[in-house]
């Protein structure tokens, strides 16, 4: 207990400027900039962190960097020496998204990764006792005769759950009113009041209150995402294709170093990573925290990622659509 | 049920190891809260991976002994170097630095102390009572209400302003301006950033507020002639009847506490608001010969209760309904959550022992917390000893760590040092430095919750009508406004 204590007050005191104490890699404080507020996905971060820094031997903190979807957090890791001492908590938002929204220059591929992370499934759902639409394709053919009428919200505007929920909007050819909020907890609270028709709700916070929650439907094809859900339907239920599939209707992320990052250097935090994923406690901890522990390891990163790129920029007219039917209303 | 609740939590909570991390919390707590830059949510950050080793009582005691150690810490520097330690410490300069300029040091901070405990003990009453009853009043605050409430905010501006209020104001619409730099949540295009990625996100509150006070005071005194001059200062310390102090002000004390306790139970709005909130509303309520602005105890109770009061207030929504009221509550639930426990409405059926030992954790942390103040403000007090040439140094490098480690960015060094001059050239001027940080902190409140009523709403600016709570805000704000201006006008034409 209080060698974990002792490990972050050297973490604390690491980072307001003590001075290194080991030779070899790494030989201080490993940062890992994470790309939202403090909250519960940075607490995974912290858990993950915590774990690899007894491997590591030396202090890793979690700098908090928010801005702009995540890309402030990306531009950080850019502007920091390629030597290993900087990580970023790839999120799919600021990794994939934002260059498929052409709010980015780079590409995924212009990383190296370490590990996975995690995935974070969710969901569509209404209030509870709200009792209006008794499944989702009902809720769409009433938004379809009311252009406009619905409001709801994806937590921030054009992230993933965001695209997902355009995506499925165009699909029924719905418009319905995106309402953006800074955090997802606002959005659930004006969900619960009424204000909301319906909102993106994650695994996390379903299983924190399941019974404030009616979910009409899944956003992933995957069964265990269904059984987060307690067997809500799924998308693979619904009478059209959204031609969406594994990671890409989801959140998730995966920890990069910049490219250039020296190998020997890469190879210390890699097997460190994949130490510390493999950990039945670490996962255990991520898992209670209402998210699910990935196992790819650095070598299937472009074949998992590749695949979410792909699919993403297909439908990266989604947004654009929804804004252009809410003017035109 | 509630009595059974704490009967259930007492075995988990009547623990040596509780006590000493309680302890520990309230150390540190107090520690990040002194040392500009640094405060509770740095502070909880730090410690979580540690905290989610033990068990959940444990566990919240060191993080509430943190998070109510730190959001009383920041009042000590304000008090002794008109630096606040933390921005929610910021209104707290009114009234104790001139109170430590007059030689009352000690019995300022003894208020402080005093005021952060009993405030944030009859957060906890209301905590223990109410806390299923104010979480669902703070549900049903939507965005129309939060806008009216921002209102209500900015208004105090000109309460809180002591010489010019056209000055406030110029200084709060500067805030204000300042608030709009960053990426726009609604259309996400950015604004003022000039290509700059550090900017994405505004500047941070936390580096601005630290230089406009902390460096602005520092280049003051470092202008001044006595630099090598060791002031003579009696020691003195501070004692339990700063209690008795305290309870002299009860009215304002359980008003600014209830101030508080408000403030937190809305989730987002937090504890800056509502020191100022309770600061504005005491002022209002004294008589003129309490000379608020000059050293004034009720100035120090108001805003120390209230900002302790608050932490109560945001364990309400986090226990009762499972929402972070803010990021500091939303580490809180990640601890919980880690170690197997789910805030929300089951808590209080399904694990009631956690939600009683959690209460008596917060409510003897505020305990605690007067008497480990009481008893470490002599090494505080230490400060005024030194010499202004080796204060001034130590104050300059203590800013610039506290800052560096918000983000790890020396961006932000930039910033409170850009800020620092501008806090220099504006108390040069006479220009209030506070109505900068109320702008710079309602601003992105006002405006977002404003432009999203607009877009829940099916009949434009209606919305705030059709909402009873809303509406009842405005009527308020509107009587306030009239109110500021004609005591305003009447001003202008006795002088």
């Amino acid at each position: 207990m209080f060698r974990k204590l002792a490990l972050a007050l050297m973490g604390a005191a690491a980072l307001m400027g003590a001075p290194a104490w080991a030779q070899e890699f790494p030989a201080r404080t490993v940062e890992v900039i994470f790309p939202w507020t403090p909250g519960t996905s940075m607490s995974v971060t912290q858990v993950i962190a915590d774990s690899m820094s007894d491997k590591l031997g030396v202090p890793m903190t979690v700098i908090s960097t928010p801005g702009a979807a995540g890309t402030k957090a990306l531009e950080t890791l850019q502007s920091r020496p390629a030597d290993g001492y900087s990580i970023f908590d790839a999120y799919v938002a600021p990794l994939v998204l934002q260059p498929v929204l052409g709010n980015g220059g780079w590409s995924y591929s212009d990383f190296a990764p370490l590990h996975s992370n995690l995935s974070a499934p969710f969901s569509i759902a209404l209030r509870k006792g709200d009792d209006r639409w008794a499944n989702f394709d009902e809720m769409m053919a009433w938004g379809r005769e009311h252009p406009g009428e619905l409001r709801y919200s994806a937590g921030a505007r054009n992230t993933l759950p965001h695209m997902a929920i355009a995506k499925v909007l165009q699909e029924y050819g719905v418009v319905a009113r995106n309402i953006p909020y800074a955090g997802d907890a606002e959005a659930r609270r004006d969900l619960s009041s009424g204000i909301l028709d319906f909102a993106f709700v994650n695994v996390g916070a379903y299983q924190r209150a399941p019974e404030d929650f009616n979910v009409l439907l899944v956003l992933s094809e995957l069964d265990t995402a269904k059984e987060a859900f307690g067997g809500a339907p799924n998308i693979t239920e619904l009478d059209i294709n959204l031609e969406l599939s594994g990671l890409a209707p989801m959140g998730w992320s995966w920890w990069v170093v910049r490219k250039d990052t020296p190998p020997e250097e890469l190879a210390v935090l890699r097997e460190a990573m994949s130490a510390t994923m493999k950990d039945p406690e670490v996962r255990e901890a991520i898992s209670r925290l209402g998210v699910v522990p990935l196992e790819w390891d650095y070598d299937e990163y472009e074949a998992i990622v590749g695949p979410v790129f792909e699919q993403l920029k297909s439908m990266g007219d989604a947004l654009a659509w929804e804004e252009e039917q809410m003017d035109a209303l | 049920m509630l009595i059974d609740s704490l009967l259930q939590g007492m075995p988990l909570f009547w623990q040596a190891e509780v006590f000493l991390l309680m302890a520990l919390g309230l150390i540190f707590g107090l520690l990040v809260g002194v040392l500009p830059g640094l405060g509770p949510l740095m502070g909880i950050i730090l410690l979580m991976p540690f905290a989610i080793s033990l068990q959940p009582i444990p566990a919240m005691a060191l993080m509430l002994g943190i998070f109510v150690g730190g959001s009383c810490g920041g009042s000590i520097s304000a008090i002794l170097l008109r630096i606040p330690g933390t921005p929610l410490a910021a209104a707290t300069l009114f009234d104790g630095y001139p109170m430590a300029q007059k030689g009352r040091a000690a019995q300022a901070i003894g208020l402080a102390i005093s005021a952060s405990a009993l405030g944030g003990m009859l957060g906890g009453v209301v905590l223990i009572l109410l806390a299923p009853l104010l979480a669902g009043v703070a549900a049903s605050f939507g965005p129309p209400e939060y806008a009216a409430l921002a209102v209500t905010g900015l208004v105090s501006i000109v309460v809180v302003s002591d010489g010019s209020v056209v000055k406030a104001l110029m200084s709060g619409l500067l805030g204000l301006l300042l608030a709009t730099i960053g990426t726009d949540e609604f259309s996400t295009g950015y604004r003022f950033t000039f290509g700059n990625y550090n900017m994405l996100n505004g500047f941070h509150i936390v580096a601005v507020v630290v230089g406009l006070f902390a460096l602005s005071e520092m280049a003051l005194q470092a202008f001044g002639k006595d630099l090598t001059a060791k002031p003579d200062i009696a020691p003195v310390r501070a004692s339990f009847r700063s209690v008795l102090a305290t309870l002299r002000h009860w009215k304002n004390l359980v008003r600014s506490s209830a101030i508080g306790v408000f403030f937190g139970s809305l989730p987002g709005a937090g504890g800056i608001i509502s020191a100022f909130a309770a600061y504005a509303v005491a002022k209002a309520a004294a008589r003129p010969e309490e000379r608020y602005g000059e050293g004034a105890e009720g100035g120090i109770v108001a805003t120390e209760s209230a900002n302790n009061a608050t932490v109560g207030g945001t364990l309400i929504p986090t226990l009762a309904l499972g929402i972070p009221g803010e990021a500091t509550t939303a580490i809180f639930i990640s601890v919980l959550l880690v170690l197997g426990i789910y805030p929300g409405p089951a808590l209080f059926t399904e694990t009631p022992e956690v939600v009683g030992g959690i209460y008596l954790v917060y409510f003897s942390a505020n305990i605690l917390l007067l008497l480990l103040g009481v008893l470490t403000t002599p090494l505080f007090i230490y400060t005024l000893k030194l010499r202004k040439a080796h204060l001034i140094p130590v104050v300059l490098l203590m800013c610039a760590i506290g800052t560096f480690t918000l983000q790890a960015s020396v961006f932000d060094l930039w910033v409170m040092f850009g800020f620092g001059v501008l806090g220099t050239l504006f108390r040069m001027g006479n220009y209030p430095l506070s109505p900068i940080v109320i702008g710079l902190v309602l601003g992105p409140f006002l405006e977002n919750n404003l432009r999203r009523s607009l877009l829940i709403s099916r009949d434009g600016m209606g919305i705030f009508l059709d909402r009873p709570v809303a509406a009842a805000l405005i009527a308020i704000n509107a009587v306030l406004i009239a109110w500021a201006v004609y005591s305003f006008l009447r001003k202008q034409k006795t002088t």
